[in-house]
């Protein structure tokens, strides 16, 4: 989205067991002067997520930034591009084995979180990073 | 005969699958896309390998399963190569083969800045 320069100011904020937090991204926009942050749920249903916790986490950071207006839009939901997105995936086709070995390196963005699923498992960072 | 396999999480909201099913519609009618199956790997029928039979009985040669995913997490990169794998086992005449997941394609990106500009 920088590169396609839909905003002067783009940032990423997770919920959840990733960093950047939410309210690290906001600071981020705010230091760089937004005056209006639009958050686009990074998600294809609005589920508990996007209805319960999302909410939750925006009224949390919101009273900081009194003279900020804040506003969510809507999830990915149906969209007719998701079919272009479903073909470009299609033509990237390759043997489930190759896809195992990119767990390996998405764990490089991964904050230490209890709450995570992996957490402590075989490929969890926490576990991997221990000295032998 | 290439069939085109969208795996999706799946949800227990019935309301939450129909997005899927219309772009595996509109895959068919304006992609000229005309075999597309969905396929879940929770909560919903049929699941995966299932989806993958049915390709099959119904004559395919090439399955593309593309994930449905937004990131690339554990089901992406342990669940879903393991359920295709097993499937490969089952039809060694079929050539299964995994696409990249949907969230890594740029086309996320204008559907994120319509979401915005509607928002506005």
């Amino acid at each position: 989205m920088r590169q396609r320069g839909d905003a002067e100011i783009v940032e990423v904020g997770f919920l959840n067991y990733t960093d950047p937090t939410f309210a690290t991204a906001v600071e981020r926009c705010v230091e760089q002067g937004a005056t209006r942050i639009v958050i686009a749920p990074y998600f294809l249903i609005a589920g508990k997520f996007v209805v319960e916790d999302l909410p939750a986490t925006v009224e949390k950071v919101r009273p900081r930034y009194p003279d900020v207006m804040f506003e969510t839009a809507g999830v990915i939901g149906f969209h007719r591009a998701m079919a272009d997105a479903v073909l470009a995936s299609a033509s990237a086709a390759r043997l489930p084995e190759e896809w195992e070995d990119a767990m390996v390196d998405n764990r490089a963005w991964c904050r230490e979180q209890t709450k995570c699923p992996l957490y402590g498992s075989r490929v969890c960072r926490v576990q991997i990073e221990v000295p032998a | 005969m290439i069939a085109l396999l969208l795996m999706a999480h799946g949800s227990p909201r019935p309301e939450a699958n129909e997005d899927i099913r219309k772009v595996a519609d509109l895959l068919r009618s304006e992609k000229k896309r005309p075999f597309v199956l969905v396929g879940y790997l929770d909560c919903n029928e049929p699941d995966i390998a299932t989806a993958i039979d049915d390709c099959v009985t119904a004559g395919a040669t090439t399955i593309l399963a593309v994930p449905y995913f937004l990131h690339s997490g554990r089901h992406l990169l342990r669940d879903v190569p393991a359920i295709l794998k097993d499937a490969a086992l089952r039809h060694p005449a079929v050539s299964i083969l995994m696409g990249d997941y949907v969230g890594h394609q740029p086309e996320i990106a204008e559907v994120l800045m319509d979401r915005v500009r509607a928002s506005g």
